[in-house]
Order: structure tokens, then C-alpha cells, then sequence
């Protein structure tokens, strides 16, 4: 989901700047507040951090198709950390991408719209709902990744039609989702698996450390 | 070490093995595996005549040892960091 630079117009790198800056304002100011509610929040947030860089720059190959991708992570960290501290770390993973030539700087912000903020919503929004439905909370995690993961790719795909093909939004969006989609629904199935793995072992395990912090985890 | 601790840090060495074997198998298996990223870019920028530039200087440019020095230091600024609010995750209290 990685836009490089060059490819979107001035006008879209300015749109989607302005709806990512939006969110990280409001990812700071949670960040903020929680940090000074309790100061192990931050440690946990440069854990989720260092995570979503790994995770969201790690190509796995797909010999299906011939090509590689990559998970996302955010919907994890989300229902870890809370969805806009999520979009907070997601901008500045993706500031530290840009250094490996995934993505850009002047499309930093489509590229925190895809990642940070749709997959991160989108997950957080899967898990809050499927718990309130009373599915396990592996289900209800790997659920989200999954949703998160190939949500992200299909916004994405859209921010390229918008951009480039404005003529021909709908055509084109489904075109660019069909080249993302093969590659990206194994990884999105492996999103489901680590997502679901870490949040259950942590709501085994620990569930105290995400009630004290504010995140969705419920045991 | 509580229980927590010890299976959490097992579970990193787990994690770092895997994606170890898992980078070394797509190096051998998948090299000349490109990207979807920039498959789909490319593509879509070909239809509008746009082309990818680069902006910010890549440190795979620098050939294996830019992504190895950059990662290490990366390693080492962020171990200095999470070692210094160690405490503070294992206690769940303010550092003194």
C-alpha cells in the first residue's frame, strides 16, 4: 500500500495530508492524555510502534502469484492502544518507510489514510463490533486484521483512481484492488492468525495491562 | 521474571527466528518477486503519465550495509529507549 512518490497529484497529496493530519492532532492529543494518566502507556506505544515499522515494511513472498507484500499491523495495535495513537505510530512508521523506498514523503499522508487510519478503523471498529456480538476475542482479532488488512489495500487502490484516473474512478479502483487483492488475501490470513495470536495471549495473559491503558481488550 | 515476561521474550526470540528464516527463504525462493505495491504504482502511473521519483534519500541505495547500519542503529537508539522505560512495564509504576 506503499504510494511512492510522484504518483498522486498535488492537489490529492494535499487532500490526504489534510485528513491525516486531522487524526494525528487528535492521535497526539490522546497520547498526551493517556500519558499522563499512566506513564507506562509510552513505553507500550514505542513497543507498538517499533511492531507496525516491522510489520508494515517485512515483504513476504507469494509464489502463487510471483510477487510479495506485506502485513499491516495496525489493526493489532489498535485494539492494543487504541485506534488514534494507532494513526500517531502509523505516521511515523511510515516516515521511517520512506527511508527503505516504501512510499514517500509527499504521499505520507495517502499512505497514513490507507494504513493508519482505514485499517486501523476499519479493524478497531471489526473487533469492537464482533465482541459485542459475543465472538471469542481470537475470532473477533483475527477478524479485524483480516478486514483491516485488506481494507487498507482497497483504499489504497482507490487513492490511486482518484488521482490518476479521475474519469474512470469505479473501473480503475477495481482494477488496481484485482492486481492487490491475489497477493494480499494470503497476508491478510496471516494478519488474522498474529492478530488474533498476540491479542488472546495478552488477554490471557496480562489483560490488566490494556484495561489500565484503554484498550479494547476485554478478557 | 514473571511468567508473562519470560513466555513474551520467548515468544520474541519465536518471532525474530521466523521472520529471520522467513527473510532468508524469500531471498532464496522469491528473489525477483517484485512488490505488489509497486507493480499496481507503476501500472496505475503508466495510465496517466506519472512516474515514481525519489525524494528522500533510500538507504538500500547504499547496498546491503546502508539497510544493515540503518537497522542496527535503529536496534540500538530503540533498545536504549524501551531498556530506560523497562521498569516502568514491568512495575506499572513511575520510574524513581
Amino acid at each position: 500500500m506503499h504510494i511512492s512518490d510522484g504518483i498522486l497529484s498535488t492537489q490529492w497529496c494535499i487532500v490526504w495530508y489534510a485528513v491525516a493530519l486531522v487524526f494525528v492532532a487528535l492521535g497526539i492529543r490522546e497520547i498526551k492524555r493517556r500519558i499522563e494518566e499512566t506513564p507506562s502507556y509510552m513505553p507500550l506505544l514505542a513497543l507498538m510502534g517499533a511492531a507496525i515499522f516491522v510489520i508494515a515494511v517485512w515483504h513476504i513472498p507469494v509464489p502463487v502469484t510471483g510477487s510479495c507484500s506485506h502485513p499491516i499491523g495496525t489493526p493489532m495495535s489498535a485494539i492494543i492502544v487504541g485506534p488514534f495513537a494507532t494513526v500517531v505510530l502509523s505516521a511515523i512508521a511510515l516516515i521511517f518507510h520512506a527511508f527503505l523506498a516504501h512510499g514517500g514523503i509527499t504521499t505520507l499522508g495517502a499512505n497514513t489514510v490507507s494504513m493508519g487510519i482505514v485499517g486501523t478503523f476499519t479493524g478497531y471498529g471489526t473487533y469492537v463490533l464482533l465482541r459485542k456480538v459475543n465472538l471469542s476475542v481470537w475470532l473477533a482479532a483475527g477478524m479485524a486484521g483480516f478486514i483491516g488488512d485488506i481494507l487498507c489495500y482497497l483504499t489504497t487502490a482507490m487513492e490511486l483512481a482518484l488521482s490518476i484516473n479521475p474519469g474512470s474512478v469505479l473501473y480503475h479502483w477495481g482494477l488496481y484492488s484485482l492486481g492487490f487483492v491475489p497477493t494480499q488475501l494470503p497476508l491478510a490470513v496471516a494478519e488474522f492468525i498474529f492478530t488474533a495470536a498476540i491479542v488472546k495471549y495478552i488477554a490471557d495473559t496480562r489483560p490488566d495491562i490494556i484495561a489500565k491503558l484503554g484498550g479494547a481488550i476485554d478478557g | 521474571m514473571d511468567n508473562f515476561i519470560r513466555n513474551s521474550l520467548i515468544l520474541l526470540v519465536v518471532c525474530t527466528a521466523v521472520m529471520c528464516v522467513a527473510a532468508y527463504a524469500g531471498y532464496v525462493s522469491g528473489a525477483g518477486m517484485e512488490g505488489t505495491d509497486g507493480i499496481v504504482e507503476e501500472h496505475a502511473a503508466s495510465t496517466g503519465g506519472f512516474e515514481a521519483v525519489e525524494i528522500v534519500p533510500n538507504v538500500g541505495a547504499y547496498g546491503d550495509m546502508g539497510e544493515y547500519v540503518g537497522f542496527t542503529l535503529a536496534g540500538i537508539i530503540a533498545g536504549f529507549i524501551f531498556g530506560y522505560f523497562w521498569i516502568d512495564i514491568k512495575e506499572g509504576g513511575q520510574r524513581a
